[in-house]
């Protein structure tokens, strides 16, 4: 049936294919809702968090699972308390294998023991003074083990030591050079460049770790090249840059000196946890071979927020509203 | 009042009625510029730059997405309140539509689709009555709220057919008597048969939901000759919507309508067969308007905001739970930017009896004294009071430091004139305004001339501000 046999049909430019996907909507258990924020944990599998819904609490959490999708359990914490979490926004593994979680509705950076996902510290606290949060939310390490947060409202990037001591700061507000405006992510390569997808300039900066501007691409619209309101950012063992172009629903793909190489639309199928609620509801099955001239649309990306590449160059991107992970291969 | 003051007092009560209230700063900026200057802005929204949807993506994630009716209210509330100083007629004239074609999620079960029939009424409730009408009728959430998706040629379902003559657009009757037959009825809904739509996923799971989208089914449609309202034809149901618009007691159920939402509260809509207008000259005038514009929204509001009738109505109406809470947060300057908490405190309209996109029924909500009962009248007072009285609120800071800042003495006359006058020119009744004089003269001397005795006064000035808040004269618009 074709809602399952989709295949591997392949990128715009045809340098990735569609490989699986990962996810559907649940509050609790195998699912996702809302993932915003995906990274690859220590012991090489999958960790997806979800901003969930306000009034639905145990949805707010981190679900772990394989890179093939085998469910592996979850990490619940909605609440204003230490460890708690209501708007989760980033997640990241240092080298330690210590997983990071940025939170905007406290103002703080939570740390976890993933193997338990017991609370080991936090820090931050809200405000505009060193040190001090405002929306916090890409997170990211520097091959010293530090931390740099973007600090979004505050439009800056704050950089700590691991256990949270404040150690310098670059950006403000504006459209230059160094400037931000709403940052949202940041992804930090092997050589210490510093990529961060300035979100309301439609644009990506790449800078060294102390904030020195090296290249800037990007600019607003639906064009190659062009974006509206970039999100998640990686790059890839090749040095190649992916980006969530969120509010045109894509991710597009560049080279190491920005130059546009390809876009992936989203081609999701039907996921493992998709495919056993559908066995156990044949009646919305049937529907939905019914309407299988309606479904193209919906395997397309819907707010892809996040995105990371693993060793296997598999391209993992967080479709935000679809609730899933889509997987691209690298060809 | 002096005529600057008189002119002020116009201009606030325009915005409670085509708006949310207004803060003093937009008040000074509206007299400014002019009375009948004003109602043209206000009834031109789509001249004034929008909101950014991009922060309420960024933030409501989850209520964007909207999978549950707490999330659809919120963000019904968020862009009534992100509108109220940019905006506010798009957003009044959503909220009175919904009022009208009272559509609800109880039945409906399926967010995105309702929402966008909120959306629907923004970007056409300013226009053509006969359009929206036609947009109506092919709106999905009205569609599976009414059953039309069951109504068949030869196998009618009335449900759509028979509300749309009853509750959207004529009324049962007028000047005592009916204004259709059970035999209209039917044929409406013939004519609306095959208008269905596209529900092919209602499931959350795999792909998440998608809006519905109405489908018109040509197979399923009875092209048949219909008798509709005295006239006979092969009517489509477009064709029915263009008799309906053309009827006096259209422009009579629609001018009523506007009237007790927008001037003074009417009797409740079941009694008006056989109740005349409360003012039958204002309703005339207004229904001059409706055919003289061509059914234009736009063009009667523009009678109305400008009239007589409409000035010497202040205070005429009780606020509904929706004006209350979008009303006070946007005096205060609550959540102008995307909160978590904003979430809590959009459902204060459900706890003072407006569950905004669950109506109680099709007919909608009572208006007037019938919002008002012990329990939400409680909700409403603890509500209001807490917010005026809050100096973390950027428009509560703005209105002590303006009122403080004016001189370094005051009357209790005074601290209480200033109050009402920051608040949008609020009225008081003599018994009530002795009252709280007595309780600010108690108080003892306010001065504001040392740090010492300005802090007295702004703690008197904000029990003030709580207390005129938790006034009956506060519920009135």
């Amino acid at each position: 049936m074709t809602l399952q046999t989709i295949g591997n049909p392949p990128s715009v430019k045809g340098h990735y294919e569609y490989h699986s996907v990962i996810g559907a909507l649940a509050g609790s258990g195998p699912g996702f809702s809302g993932p915003v924020s995906l990274d690859f944990g220590p012991d090489g599998n999958l960790y997806v968090a979800s901003r969930g819904n306000p009034n639905q609490h145990e949805a707010v959490r981190v679900t772990r699972c394989t890179k093939d999708g085998e469910y592996l359990g979850q990490m619940p914490g909605w609440g204003e308390g230490e460890g708690e979490f209501i708007w989760i926004t980033d997640i990241a593994f240092n080298a330690e294998g210590k997983l990071f979680a940025t939170e905007e509705h406290t103002h703080r950076i939570n740390v976890y023991d993933p193997t338990d996902f017991s609370f080991l510290y936090t820090f931050g606290e809200h405000g505009s003074g060193e040190g001090q949060l405002d929306r916090p939310s890409g997170i990211a390490f520097d091959s010293c083990n530090n931390v740099l947060v973007v600090d979004s409202l505050n439009n800056r990037v704050q950089q700590y030591s691991v256990d949270g001591k404040f150690l310098g700061q670059w950006g403000e507000f504006g459209d230059g050079e160094g400037q931000f405006n709403m940052p949202w992510d940041i992804f930090i390569d092997g050589d210490d460049n510093v990529f961060v997808t300035d979100w309301r300039n439609d644009r990506v900066q790449k800078l060294t770790r102390d904030g020195q501007v090296l290249m800037v691409f990007g600019g607003s619209g639906d064009g190659e090249g062009q974006f509206n309101r970039p999100t998640g950012i990686a790059t890839d063992a090749d040095g190649d840059i992916y980006v969530c172009d969120w509010m045109n629903d894509r991710v597009q793909v560049f080279d190491a000196q920005a130059k546009y190489k390809d876009t992936l639309i989203g081609h999701g199928g039907v996921s493992k946890w998709a495919q056993d609620y559908l066995d156990a509801n044949p009646e919305i099955e049937h529907k939905l071979k019914l309407a299988e001239q309606n479904i193209e649309p919906k395997r397309r990306f819907y707010r892809p927020v996040s995105v990371k590449v693993d060793t296997d160059n598999k391209v993992y991107v967080a479709d935000c509203y679809r609730h899933r992970v889509q997987i691209y291969q690298k060809v | 009042m002096t005529t600057i003051a008189t002119d002020k007092a116009l201009v606030a009560h325009l915005l409670r009625r085509a708006g949310f209230g207004a803060t003093f700063q937009e008040i000074d900026k509206f007299a400014e510029m002019g009375y009948e200057e004003t109602v043209d802005y206000l009834l031109h929204p789509e001249r004034v730059p929008d909101i950014d949807e991009d922060l309420l993506e960024r933030y409501y994630i989850d209520w964007k997405e909207s999978r549950n009716i707490e999330g659809a209210l919120v963000e019904t509330v968020y862009r009534f309140n992100a509108r109220a100083g940019v905006r506010p007629m798009q957003e009044k004239i959503a909220l009175f539509w919904h009022h009208v074609f009272a559509t609800g999620l109880a039945k409906v079960l399926h967010e995105k689709t309702l929402l966008n029939q909120i959306d629907m009424f923004r970007d056409y409730g300013l226009g053509s009555y006969r359009d929206l009408l036609v947009h109506l009728a092919k709106d999905p959430a009205m569609i599976f709220w009414l059953d039309n998706n069951v109504n068949h040629k030869g196998a009618i379902n009335e449900n759509w057919g028979r509300e749309l003559l009853e509750l959207f657009s004529m009324g049962i009757g007028m000047d005592g008597k009916d204004n259709y037959t059970e035999n209209d009825v039917q044929e409406v809904a013939r004519a609306f048969t095959g208008w269905t739509m596209d529900d092919d996923n209602t499931a959350s799971i795999p792909f998440g939901k998608t809006p519905w989208l109405f489908k018109f089914d040509a197979d399923d449609h009875d092209y048949g000759e219909k008798t509709v309202l005295g006239e006979t034809g092969n009517f489509t149901g477009e064709d029915v919507i263009d008799i309906i618009a053309k009827q006096p007691s259209t422009a009579r159920f629609i001018c009523r309508h506007l009237y007790n939402f927008f001037v003074a509260d009417e009797v409740q809509v079941p009694s008006w067969r056989d109740t005349a207008p409360l003012d039958p000259e204002a309703i005339r005038i207004m229904e001059d308007a409706y055919f003289e514009s061509n059914y234009d929204i736009r063009s009667i509001l523009k009678v109305v905001f400008n009239s007589e009738f409409f000035k010497n109505a202040r205070f005429q109406k009780v606020k509904s739970p929706a004006e209350v809470v979008c009303g006070t947060m946007h005096i205060v300057g609550s959540y102008k930017f995307p909160d978590q908490r904003f979430f809590e405190e959009a459902l204060e309209c459900r706890y003072m009896n407006q569950d905004l996109l669950n109506p109680p029924s099709v007919e909608g909500w009572h208006t007037g004294k019938e919002w008002i009962d012990s329990g939400s009248l409680v909700e409403r007072i603890n509500y209001v009071a807490d917010e005026l009285s809050d100096t973390t609120k950027p428009g509560v800071r703005a209105m002590v430091d303006n009122l403080l800042s004016r001189q370094s003495e005051f009357t209790p006359e005074g601290l209480i004139e200033g109050c009402l006058e920051l608040l949008g020119y609020f009225e008081l009744k003599d018994k009530t305004r002795s009252d709280l004089i007595e309780l600010v003269y108690r108080a003892g001397e306010i001065r504001t001339d040392n740090p010492e005795d300005r802090m007295f006064a702004e703690q008197l000035m904000l029990r003030t501000l709580k207390m005129i808040g938790a006034t009956r004269e506060y519920q009135f618009a």
